[in-house]
C-alpha cells in the first residue's frame, strides 16, 4: 500500500537518496572486497567491507568508553543514543564486537562519560570480577538495588571487569545499570568466544565448522524515538507509552543494513549485515556461513531468512548436543525462522544449494516463464537479474536502474513480526537485510 | 510499495486493462480442483519434469468476512460501516479458481476473497505450478497493488519464484504469473503475499501449504498392517505416522487497519494492536463450525471463511496438528488432557545429523511469527478437549465478554465414530 501524500513525498526524496546510496554501496562493496583479498594479511585491524569485524587484542584487553552520539535512520531521522565505543575511537552503535578465545582471561575497562553511572554485565560468563572483587549487585545505604554490578561513576568514572572467556559461542554484553533506559539508549554489544585451537568452528564440535570469510553477527534491537528525545532533553520518560518505531540489525535499519562496514555515510553505525555467499558445493565450497543472532531488545524477534533453512547449532554459548560423554549426540536442527528471545543468542549455520541446476539451455525450468515487461517491478531500481538462472542477466526496461551485477541472486531476511520490518511503519525496512548469492564462478566485478 | 510517482506513470494503463486482463486469466484452465486432490492433468510445459505435474490457479483480490457474532463494536473500525450484510470486516485474500471453467467465473471472484487462503498440499518431488492472477481490489479502484506468492520456508528457493517484489517481480492487476516449485523437503509450510508484506499479510493473504513425504504409502518400522500409511516426514521408523491431520493458520486481525484500508486511510504498522485472534481465519466459537465453500451462499456470514478448525478423531488414533503462524505475535498453544509430541519445527524433523531423535512431549507449544510446528496427539479417552492460546489475553473477540479468540476443540469419539479421513481438517 500506499503512503499518504505527505509520507509519499518524503519517501520520494528518501528513495532518491537511497538510490544514490545503493549505487555507492555496490561500488564500495566491489572495491573493498578486492582490497581485503589483497590486504588480508596486513593485520587484524584491516577493514573488511562485509561480514564480521572483530575487535581483537593479544592480551584480550579492551578499553571501552560509554559516550553519547547520534545514529541515522533510512527515513532521514537522527536519533540520540548512548553507546560503547573503543576508548581510542568514537561513539558507535552497537558496541565493538569483542572476539576472544575460550579459556583465556579477558579484561574490559569501561570509561564513563555519561551523566549517570553505567556498567557492563556479561551474561553467560562466570566468576566475573569488577576492580578485582567479585561482580555483585550494588545496593544503596537504604538497601535498594542501584546496579546489577559495580558501575563506573558518572562523567569520568571507570571500572575494570575481568573474567575467563566461557564456553564457545556468542554472548551479549550490556549495561547493568538503569537497564530499562540504558539498554534502550544503546548500551550493548556482542562478545564472540572462539573454541581454543579451532577458530573456524562455532563450538568444540567439528560439525560446527564454518567458512571464516562468511561469518556474520546480527545484533537485533529496537528504538522508540520518543524515549530518546526525552533523554536528550533531560525530560522524564513515559515508559507506559513505550512503542518502538525502528528495528535494527547491528544498529542499522534496511536498507542501511546493506551498506558495507564502516560506510562513510553512517559514521557511528560501523557494522553492515549483508550476507554474501556462493552456492554450497561439496568440493569447492563445502563450509557454511555462520550467523550469530543476539537479541539486545525487549521483545522476541522472529527472524526469517528467505531462500534457505539455517541450522541452529549453538544457543546462549552452548552447543546443542546430548549428554553422551564419548560422542555427544547432535541435537542441532534446521529452522526457517529463528525466534530470538530477549537476551538470547543463537548461532546458525547457513548455506544455499543450487539443487535443480536450472540452465536456460540444458535444464530449463519446466514452466512458462513470465514476460518480464508484463510484470510489476517495485520502485525505480531493482536488484533482480531479470532471469531465473543464476549468473544470467536479462534485459531491463530502460527506465529501471539496475543494481544487479552479474545475475546473482538476492534473498531478503527479516523479522516476521512484520511491523518490525518497517521504518516507522513504512514496509521493506527495519529489521531486514539481504543475502546475496553469487554464481559459483563469482561475479567479475567483485 | 506503490508510491505516487509510480501511480502517475503506470496507474491508468493498469486500470484500463483490468477487465480484459481478467478475461484472459481464465483462458488456460488447469486441472486440479482442490489442491490436495490426487488426479492431475499436466497442462504445463514439461521440459525436464522429474515428478508429477500439479497445477493450481489462485486469484488475489479483496472481500468481506465476519468476526464472531456478539463481538462488541469498536467504532468506527468495527463493524465496518461499508460492510455488506452479513459481514463486518474488510480483507484481502486468495481464492482457488483452479476448477473454474470460464474467464467469467474467475472474474466474478473479484471482491470475494477468502481467509485463510486455500489449503495447498503436494507430494515430495511434484512439479508444482501455481498460477496467480491479480483480480484487483473491488473496494479500492484507486489502488494498483500487485500480489505475489511467497512459499514461506521453501528451501533453496530462487528469487523469481520467491515472491518478494523488491527482489523479483509482482503480479499487476489483470495479469498472472506462474510460479514453479519442485519441493524436496516434506513438512509444514505456509504461503502469503509478499507485496507490502506487513499490510497484505495482515489483510488476510495467508494460507497453509504442506509437502507429503515420499515414504507415504509404504510400511516402515513397526507400523502395523491395516492402518493409514501417512507420515509427516520421511522418518524411516514410522514415528511420524498419523491417522488424521488438521492444519491451523494462526493469525491476528487488527480491525483498525482493515477499516483504514477500506476507507482510503493509512496505518502506521508500528502501532500494531490486534483486536481478534484467529485459527484458519475464524475466532472461537466460529472455529468449530463446519467447513464451507466460498461459492455457496448457505455459508452465511462464514461463506468466505470456509476452513474449520474442529479436530475430530476416534479414540486411540494419532492426529497430526500442523501449526503455522503468520500473525505478528507469539502464540503458546495448550491442549488440555492430552500430551502433545512436537516432532518438527519449521518443516524439519527434530533429528540431528547423526540421527539422534529429539522429539519433545509437552502440553504447550509456542509458535512464533513465521514459524511452524508439527505435533502428534493420541487421545486415549473419548471426550472434548480444548486447544487454546495460553496467552489468555488472546481468548476474546474484540474485547467482548465470554470465550473467543484463538481456541478450538478436539472431539474424540469411541472407536468407529468417525469414518477414515479423506481430506485435511475434515
Amino acid at each position: 500500500m500506499r503512503l499518504n501524500r505527505t509520507r509519499a513525498r518524503t519517501r520520494d526524496a528518501a528513495s532518491a537518496a537511497r538510490l544514490r546510496r545503493r549505487s555507492g554501496i555496490l561500488a564500495a562493496v566491489g572495491a573493498l572486497v578486492a582490497a581485503v583479498a589483497i590486504g588480508s594479511t596486513a593485520g587484524a585491524q584491516a577493514a573488511t567491507s562485509e561480514g564480521l569485524l572483530c575487535q581483537t587484542d593479544p592480551h584480550q584487553t579492551f578499553s571501552l568508553t560509554a559516550r553519547t552520539g547520534y545514529i541515522s535512520t533510512p527515513d532521514g531521522n537522527s536519533i540520540y543514543m548512548w553507546g560503547y565505543g573503543m576508548s581510542s575511537g568514537q561513539f558507535q552503535l552497537p558496541g565493538p564486537v569483542l572476539c576472544v578465545t575460550s579459556g583465556q582471561p579477558v579484561t574490559v575497562i569501561l570509561h564513563n562519560t555519561l551523566t549517570e553511572p553505567t556498567s557492563i554485565v556479561f551474561p553467560g560468563q562466570k566468576a566475573v570480577k569488577a576492580n578485582g572483587n567479585p561482580a555483585q549487585p550494588q545496593l544503596d545505604t537504604g538497601g535498594s538495588l542501584t546496579s546489577m554490578v559495580q558501575a563506573a561513576d558518572a562523567t569520568d568514572g571507570s571500572v575494570t571487569y575481568t573474567f575467563t572467556a566461557g564456553s564457545p559461542g556468542t554472548y551479549l554484553y550490556s549495561s547493568g545499570t538503569d537497564v530499562t533506559k540504558q539498554q534502550q539508549m544503546g548500551l550493548y554489544g556482542a562478545l564472540v568466544v572462539r573454541p581454543a585451537g579451532a577458530a573456524g568452528q562455532v563450538n568444540d564440535r567439528t560439525d560446527s565448522a564454518f567458512s571464516p570469510q562468511h561469518e556474520y553477527v546480527f545484533l537485533l534491537s529496537e528504538v522508540d524515538p520518543e524515549v530518546h528525545l526525552a533523554v536528550e532533553r533531560s525530560q522524564p520518560v513515559d515508559w507506559s507509552a513505550y512503542n518502538a518505531r525502528y528495528y535494527l540489525i547491528n544498529g542499522r535499519s534496511m536498507p542501511d543494513t546493506l551498506a558495507p562496514n564502516n560506510a562513510s555515510w553512517l559514521p557511528s553505525q560501523p557494522y553492515g549485515a549483508l550476507v554474501h555467499i556462493k552456492p554450497w558445493d561439496a568440493a569447492t565450497n563445502p563450509l557454511p556461513a555462520v550467523i550469530r543472532y543476539l537479541n539486545a531488545g525487549r521483545v522476541s524477534y522472529p527472524f526469517h531468512p528467505h531462500g534457505s533453512d539455517e541450522r541452529v547449532v549453538n544457543k546462549d554459548g552452548h552447543a546443542l548436543q546430548g549428554t553422551s560423554s564419548t560422542a555427544p549426540q547432535d541435537l542441532s536442527y534446521l529452522k526457517y525462522d529463528i525466534d530470538v528471545m530477549p537476551g538470547q543468542t543463537v548461532d546458525a549455520l547457513m548455506d544455499w544449494r543450487d539443487v535443480e541446476h536450472w540452465d536456460a539451455t540444458t535444464n530449463p525450468i519446466p514452466t512458462q516463464l513470465p514476460v518480464i515487461t508484463d510484470q510489476l517491478l517495485v520502485g525505480a531500481d531493482t536488484w533482480f537479474s531479470e532471469s531465473p538462472y543464476l549468473g544470467t542477466k536479462g534485459s531491463y526496461p530502460a527506465n529501471i536502474t539496475v543494481n544487479n551485477e552479474c545475475g546473482e541472486y538476492y534473498h531478503v531476511a527479516h523479522s516476521h513480526a512484520l511491523q518490525q520490518a518497517t521504518n516507522y511503519g513504512a514496509a521493506f525496512g527495519g529489521m531486514m537485510t539481504v543475502f546475496r548469492i553469487d554464481p559459483a564462478a563469482g561475479c567479475p566485478t567483485s | 510499495m506503490t508510491d505516487e510517482t509510480r501511480s502517475e506513470t503506470t496507474g491508468p494503463g493498469r486500470r484500463a486493462m483490468l477487465l480484459g486482463g481478467a478475461g484472459a486469466v481464465g483462458s488456460v484452465l488447469l486441472g486440479t480442483r482442490l489442491s490436495f486432490a490426487q488426479p492431475t492433468r499436466p497442462t504445463v510445459v514439461q521440459a525436464a519434469a522429474s515428478g508429477t505435474a500439479k497445477s493450481v490457479h489462485l486469484a488475489g483480490t479483496d472481500g468481506w468476512v465476519s468476526m464472531p457474532a456478539g463481538s462488541p463494536p469498536d467504532l468506527p473500525f468495527f463493524p465496518d460501516s461499508l460492510a455488506p450484510s452479513p459481514f463486518d470486516t474488510y480483507v484481502f485474500g486468495f481464492r482457488d479458481v483452479t476448477a473454474m471453467a470460464t474467464a467469467q467465473e474467475v472474474a466474478a471472484v473479484r471482491g470475494k476473497a477468502q481467509i485463510s487462503a486455500p489449503m495447498l498440499a503436494f507430494d515430495e518431488g511434484d512439479d508444482v505450478t501455481i498460477k496467480l492472477s491479480n483480480l484487483g481490489l473491488l473496494m479500492r479502484p484507486d489502488l494498483f497493488d500487485g500480489h505475489t506468492l511467497h512459499w514461506h520456508g521453501f528451501v533453496n528457493a530462487i528469487p523469481l519464484f520467491d515472491g518478494v517484489p523488491e527482489l523479483s517481480l509482482a503480479v499487476p492487476i489483470g495479469r498472472d504469473l506462474s510460479y514453479f516449485y519442485r519441493p524436496h523437503d516434506a513438512g509444514t509450510y505456509m504461503y502469503h503475499c509478499h507485496f507490502e508484506d506487513v499490510e497484505h499479510v495482515q489483510m488476510g493473504m495467508t494460507g497453509m501449504v504442506f509437502v507429503r513425504p515420499k515414504q507415504n504409502g509404504t510400511r516402515v518400522g513397526n507400523v502395523p498392517t491395516g492402518v493409514r500409511l501417512a507420515y509427516a516426514y520421511n522418518d524411516g521408523d514410522g514415528s511420524t505416522r498419523y491417522d488424521r491431520e488438521f492444519a491451523f493458520m494462526i493469525t491476528e486481525l487488527w480491525s483498525a487497519a482493515h477499516y483504514r484500508d477500506a476507507h482510503i486511510q493509512v496505518s502506521d504498522w508500528t502501532d500494531y494492536a490486534p483486536s481478534f485472534w484467529l485459527l484458519n481465519g475464524r475466532g472461537y466459537p466460529d472455529t468449530i463450525a463446519p467447513n464451507g465453500d466460498p461459492q455457496v451462499t448457505a455459508g452465511g456470514r462464514l461463506q468466505y471463511q470456509p476452513i474449520s478448525s474442529l479436530i475430530t478423531c476416534n479414540v486411540g488414533e494419532t492426529v497430526l496438528l500442523r501449526l503455522s503462524n503468520l500473525g505478528y505475535q507469539n502464540h503458546p498453544l495448550t491442549l488440555d488432557n492430552v500430551d502433545m509430541q512436537v516432532i518438527a519445527k519449521d518443516a524439519s524433523l527434530l533429528r540431528g545429523r547423526d540421527g539422534s531423535t529429539n522429539y519433545q512431549v509437552t502440553n504447550t507449544v509456542d509458535v512464533g511469527p513465521g514459524e511452524s510446528r508439527d505435533v502428534l496427539v493420541t487421545p486415549r479417552q473419548p471426550g472434548e478437549y480444548l486447544l487454546y492460546d495460553r496467552n489468555y489475553a488472546y481468548l476474546g473477540n474484540g474485547g467482548g465478554p465470554g470465550w473467543g479468540g484463538m481456541m478450538t476443540v478436539l472431539r474424540v469419539g469411541a472407536a468407529g465414530t468417525y469414518a477414515p479421513q479423506t481430506q485435511p481438517n475434515t
